[in-house]
């Protein structure tokens, strides 16, 4: 161990080169890792907090009915069996109707969210949005509507406009409200259709005082996109548990985009990964190779005194491993190091159309990064690996010499 | 071969064979050694001296023939038995090239020792033990670029037999060292030859070395045509 350290002291400019092979892709993976781990907690926290909930229950081949959704006329069964499934952490009733909005002689197909407020309140932040005006109460007769809307039919906090509620299941209803405040929407087409309204106010709309299209459900311990076994398993139990009619989804399945996003993102980090430990693994081989074929005398020396080929390989082996887990610690470190430093400026903002699309599909136009201890791990350990098969090459090639060829050796 | 033979050679060759030429460097040589002897090998340049050295001390493989050390057949051993009983029997000092740079003169003594598996303090106090009785202690926590050859070979000659093997091969030891030096260099290994009855074989043409020995085999051609007592 004493002469692979001083080995690597004696060449250090190439003992730099190799710790740098293994340390920037370890780094790489770990910015990788901070950066897809925040933007897959920004869309989870979007979709979730604002709009889909971990699960919905709902009627029936909604899926199959295209924008309408289908009514549940009366909820009570439903949210029987949801009382009897453990690991629930809220619920609520919600109601969504396609609508016509006009204003003058502007008009809009939108959807009316009806919600309770009061319910939804703690864990949405539907509240938190409100840019301008204020949000809703269960008393309130008015609605608010996200800023892409109010600014295409030109409305204002205190104007009013008139929804048409077009569900083919319900009787047409129509209502003239105030706006009570604007929003601002985690993506643009939702900010362009969507107008949030009491349950009382939407069902004023489809006519009927029992109507809802979903039931809305958090479940205990989910906090991110990657908590999936809590997730399924009450989505199993909540199956089980529902009379039929009705059907349950959870987010992933709620929104497709995102949970596409998801499953490109795997085998696309897996594809860098392969990438970078590939040409990290690549300089490995070659440092170690041009530094057995240096000591290619000595290593005939020490051949000739009795060595075993194994001890050979062993000492090749030392080197590479002191190296690369030298090389995948520091990594990690200036990893880890940089996400700390830039959550704490708070994240790096993105502009120009970046910015712009970034919002557009409801996520942050500010990167923030986050990184979970066995993502650095992972990453570290196993660049450590790959760089320490690969050294496993040179080192079977030192093994592998005749002492009296080795000696005669002429660099 | 004779009851108390240390090494034994069986009509040995070698040919060392390219794309297009053969080369014989040895061509059928029988001798035996006993402990305690302290012999060279001499010859012209081409002779076969360094080739004899390095099949004797298992480095390479002849071409025909055998070579018995303490009864053992070393064509029945496979490259690690060979490797073995290089680290446990046999102790080699090179003309050239011969300490590990990165290792301290103390390290290097006791890298045999290493090799074999003896405990740590039991390998630098057997060092530190040769190292003086060569009288070169004061190297210890040097590295080989900071002393002369002449110093170093006499590290070389310390590793070769800290670890007691049955017999020390030397190819041309004194080659790269001026003449007090060699002299210096032969006197310590006679010392070693008749105070501790270390066996010692030597492939050179130095007759100051020649001049020292107690047996003199003369090769030429891959033959040997003399085998002489002093």
């Amino acid at each position: 161990m004493k002469a692979a350290i001083r080995h690597m002291m004696r060449n250090r400019r190439r003992t730099i080169l190799t710790l740098l092979a293994v340390l920037i892709p370890v780094y790489f993976l770990v910015m990788m890792f901070g950066f897809v781990n925040s933007m897959m907690q920004d869309m989870f926290e979007s979709s979730t907090r604002f709009d889909t909930g971990h699960m919905q229950i709902r009627a029936e081949e909604t899926r199959a009915t295209g924008s309408a959704m289908p009514l549940m006329r009366n909820t009570e069964d439903a949210l029987a069996a949801l009382a009897s499934v453990d690991g629930i952490e809220w619920s609520t009733v919600r109601l969504d109707l396609p609508a016509l909005a006009s204003v003058g002689d502007r008009t809009r197909t939108v959807y009316v969210r009806g919600v309770v407020p009061e319910e939804i309140e703690p864990v949405s932040n539907m509240a938190d949005r409100v840019v301008d005006g204020e949000f809703l109460t269960s008393s309130s007769r008015g609605v608010v509507v996200g800023e892409e809307l109010a600014e295409l039919l030109e409305l204002q906090v205190g104007d009013e406009m008139v929804l048409l509620g077009v569900h083919p299941e319900a009787s047409l209803g129509a209502l003239r409200v105030p706006i009570l405040g604007i929003f601002s929407a985690p993506e643009a087409t939702m900010g362009r259709t969507m107008v949030l309204a009491s349950l009382g106010t939407a069902r004023q709309l489809a006519r009927s005082e029992t109507a809802a299209t979903s039931i809305v459900i958090r479940v205990d311990g989910v906090t991110g996109p990657w908590d999936t076994t809590l997730l399924d398993r009450a989505t199993t139990a909540l199956r089980a548990a529902l009379p039929l009619g009705y059907e349950v989804e959870d987010w992933l399945e709620l929104v497709p985009f995102v949970s596409g996003y998801l499953r490109i993102l795997t085998p696309m980090m897996l594809i860098m990964a392969i990438i970078f430990f590939a040409l990290g693994a690549l300089v490995v081989v070659n440092t170690l190779y041009l530094s057995v074929m240096e000591r290619t005398r000595e290593i005939g020396l020490i051949i000739s005194l009795g060595a075993s080929r194994a001890r050979v390989m062993g000492m090749v082996l030392a080197e590479a491993g002191i190296i690369t887990l030298a090389g995948a610690f520091y990594g990690a470190l200036v990893g880890v190091g940089l996400v700390l430093i830039v959550e704490a400026f708070g994240g790096i903002p993105l502009w120009g159309q970046m910015a712009d699309y970034m919002r557009e599909v409801g996520i942050s136009p500010v990167l923030h990064m986050s990184i979970r201890w066995t993502q650095v791990l992972l990453a570290a350990g196993a660049m450590a690996g790959v760089a320490i098969l690969a050294a496993w090459l040179p080192a079977w090639k030192a093994s592998k010499l005749e002492p009296v060829e080795a000696m005669r050796y002429v660099e | 071969m004779s009851n108390n033979a240390l090494i034994q050679t069986i009509d040995l060759h070698k040919t060392y064979v390219t794309e297009t030429i053969e080369t014989p460097a040895l061509r059928g040589v029988d001798f035996e050694l006993h402990e305690g002897e302290f012999t060279a090998v001499a010859g012209p340049s081409g002779s076969g001296k360094s080739t004899l050295l390095h099949l004797m001390g298992g480095l390479d493989r002849p071409t025909e023939g055998d070579i018995l050390l303490e009864g053992t057949a070393m064509s029945s051993l496979s490259k690690d038995q060979l490797a073995k009983l290089r680290l446990t029997h046999i102790g080699f000092v090179f003309q050239a090239y011969n300490l590990i740079p990165v290792l301290t003169v103390l390290e290097n003594t006791a890298f045999v020792l290493e090799l074999q598996g003896v405990v740590r303090s039991e390998r630098i106090a057997r060092a530190k033990k040769i190292l003086g009785e060569l009288g070169i202690a004061e190297y210890a926590d040097q590295f080989p670029s900071r002393i002369s050859g002449g110093e170093q070979q006499r590290v070389a000659v310390a590793r070769a037999v800290v670890a007691e093997p049955s017999i020390v091969l030397a190819d041309e030891p004194t080659a790269n060292l001026d003449t007090a030096m060699s002299l210096e260099l032969i006197a310590l290994m006679r010392r070693l030859n008749e105070g501790k009855g270390a066996t010692f074989f030597f492939a050179t043409h130095d007759s100051r070395l020649l001049d020292r020995v107690n047996r003199l085999i003369t090769l030429v051609d891959g033959r040997i045509t003399a085998d002489e007592s002093r």
